[in-house]
């Protein structure tokens, strides 16, 4: 940001919690977390429903880096899946095939993606017609990205998709240490957030998505700031796509990181849980895992389902269950005094 | 390489047609339609099954084209209505999300019902040798319907009423008011011409190769580029920008090979957003 006006704080003033301390700041975090950590007491006998989880709180990631992006900015990336990709491919061949130690290839992919999304962000905003552009060039990107996956064969295995070496020594393929990774992931995801919220750069965000014109006039770089949130949610997603490709069954097909299979979800996960929040995320891709395991027999049906939810959310409950449950609870506190 | 100038040619005609429709609705209406593929091939399938329940290559059509166009007219009365309401940044992100939503839940119904079911017109005959390049008699029949109906577009653009009208209301919505147009209805009415001309290029690409559920969202998206490239809003423009990219994605499929040409046609897109955002055949303001 250019300029510095000193003396103002970064002042909450959309935030949900009035106080400004540690618990009241990491609180909800270590809250969610523990749950989430409880987990496989239950699930740790059954292979699939560790899978299940797993992928819930691979979900969980994905939707806070997208949240970065669209929570905060507003920028409609549609390629989620297609940046998780190039993290998940990128740090497979890294590794495999240039040699890399895996934590440097992740690390390598994950900035790849991040660049990518930054450009991405960078073409859209550069003439101020961002909401319409980002839209469009995103999903060019996604289609060019399986195109790209489907056509380069010799990389990554094309239709079948491609065993990936790299991690097979590694805790990530076994079931229950991989789900405390995941969530390790998630929490550390969380804590960004949340220190991106309570910074001057979270103060920007939430400026510039009330009044993009009035943020402007009061100094606030708005152009600079999508492209930074663009940089840093897509860098989130690489690095989680990149996880993902090492662990498990260590896979990677193009169904993987396909548009139907993560940036539907994940744009549902968010509006369900609640656009901008910290834990909107969580509690969205919590409850969608949930739907889907109890609909497991209606599979076919999934993408249907998922558009009319889409549809219902963003005419009806545009502001998701987060806003809508700490409302509530605050009504009940009230009622209690 | 002139057979590859001339598929680009064929097949940018109907990138153009896709790119109009879209064109159309955003100029309108302020909505991106991110469905716009998917009704397309809706379309198609109507044809098919159409087809298959013995009704004649014609009136199979007709009906598809029909299916489309009330679609895309219940989309306008119904879903787009909370979208109207709203104003400025928030209008275009709640038509774009609604329309993905559609889009989704077109995928979902085709995937589900016919996964397998496609259009593909047979047209019979030899190929005819056009500047020594033998030509298929379908690509040439699908050239030649979409020249006919491009150029009943643009007559019907600048000599009728009702399409005067609909330039008035993308140029000047409350100027169009003043002169007694009612945008909401020249706005209905583009959502129905839409529909009826995403169908009618799935029909025509049926006529050179099959059409089903998988090319739903290419569709979409090589429509967006096209209207991207040839300015949003602007009829003519989306025409000009298929044939260029038309030509771009054969040559380029051609020489490299077919995985690259969504990224070199992402690439124009980029490239003209970036160098013209009016588009390179739009008026930039």
């Amino acid at each position: 940001m250019a300029t510095s006006t000193g003396t103002s704080k970064p002042a909450d003033s959309a935030g949900l919690i009035a106080v400004n301390g540690p618990v009241e700041t990491f609180g909800p975090i270590v809250v969610a977390v523990a749950l989430l950590a409880l987990l496989p007491l239950w699930f740790s006998d059954s292979g699939s429903m560790m899978g299940v989880i797993t992928e819930g709180v691979v979900f969980g990631s994905y939707v806070i880096a997208f949240n970065i992006i669209f929570g905060s900015t507003g920028q409609l990336f549609l390629c989620i899946g297609a940046l998780a990709g190039l993290g998940g491919f990128g740090s497979a061949i890294l590794a495999d095939r240039v040699d890399l130690p895996m934590i440097v290839a992740m690390v390598v992919a994950a900035a790849m993606a991040g660049l990518v999304g930054g450009v991405l962000s960078w073409v859209s905003v550069k003439r101020g017609l961002d909401t319409i552009f980002i839209g469009i060039v995103t999903l060019a990107f996604s289609l060019s990205f399986e195109n790209f996956v489907l056509g380069r064969r010799d990389l990554t295995g094309g239709e079948t998709g491609t065993f990936v070496d790299a991690g097979s020594d590694t805790v990530l393929r076994d079931r229950v240490p991989s789900y405390y990774v995941f969530l390790a992931l998630l929490a550390v995801f969380l804590v960004l957030f949340r220190l991106l919220q309570r910074s001057r750069i979270g103060w920007a965000f939430r400026a510039l998505r009330d009044d993009q014109l009035a943020a402007e006039l009061s100094g606030v770089d708005v152009a600079w700031h999508r492209i930074f949130a663009g940089v840093v949610g897509s860098t989130m997603l690489g690095f989680t796509g990149a996880l993902v490709a090492h662990s498990g069954r260590g896979f990677v097909g193009p169904s993987t990181f396909a548009f139907g299979e993560v940036d539907v979800r994940v744009l549902v996960m968010l509006a369900l849980g609640g656009i901008g929040t910290l834990l909107g995320p969580v509690l969205g891709s919590a409850l969608i895992t949930m739907i889907d395991e109890l609909l497991i027999d209606y599979a076919q049906l999934r993408l249907v389902f998922y558009g009319v939810i889409l549809i219902a959310l963003f005419l009806r409950f545009r502001h998701g269950l987060i806003p809508a449950l700490t409302g509530f609870a605050r009504r009940l506190l009230r009622r209690s005094d | 390489m002139i057979s590859a100038l001339m598929d680009g040619v064929v097949l940018g005609l109907q990138y153009g047609l896709l790119g109009v429709g879209l064109t159309l609705i955003y100029g309108l209406a302020g909505v991106i339609n991110l469905a716009h593929g998917q009704v397309a091939v809706m379309g198609a399938i109507v044809v098919s099954l159409a087809m298959e329940a013995d009704v004649p290559a014609v009136p199979a059509i007709l009906i598809g084209l029909a299916a489309a166009a009330v679609f895309m007219l219940l989309v306008d009365a119904t879903l787009m209505r909370a979208v109207y309401r709203q104003e400025g940044e928030s209008r275009i992100l709640l038509g774009l999300l609604i329309m993905l939503g559609v889009g989704f839940v077109i995928d979902g119904v085709l995937e589900w019902r016919y996964p397998i079911q496609q259009l593909g017109l047979r047209i019979g005959g030899e190929p005819i040798p056009i500047l020594g390049v033998p030509m298929s008699t379908g690509s040439l029949l699908a050239t030649a319907v979409t020249v006919v109906i491009g150029l009943v577009l643009v007559v019907f653009f600048r000599s009728t009423a009702l399409g005067r009208g609909v330039r008035s209301v993308i140029q000047d919505e409350q100027g169009a008011m003043l002169v007694g147009i009612d945008p909401a209805r020249v706005r209905t009415f583009v959502f129905g011409l839409s529909g009826l001309l995403a169908a009618l290029v799935a029909v025509t690409r049926a006529m050179t190769g099959p059409v089903g559920v998988s090319s739903t969202i290419s569709f979409t998206i090589l429509a967006l580029i096209v209207a991207v490239v040839g300015g949003l809003g602007s009829v003519s423009g989306a025409f000009a920008a298929g044939v260029l990219l038309g030509v771009v994605d054969r040559l380029s499929s051609f020489y490299i090979g077919t995985y690259v040409t969504t990224i070199i046609l992402l690439l124009c897109a980029a490239i003209t957003i970036v160098a013209r955002p009016a588009g390179l055949f739009g008026r930039s303001h």
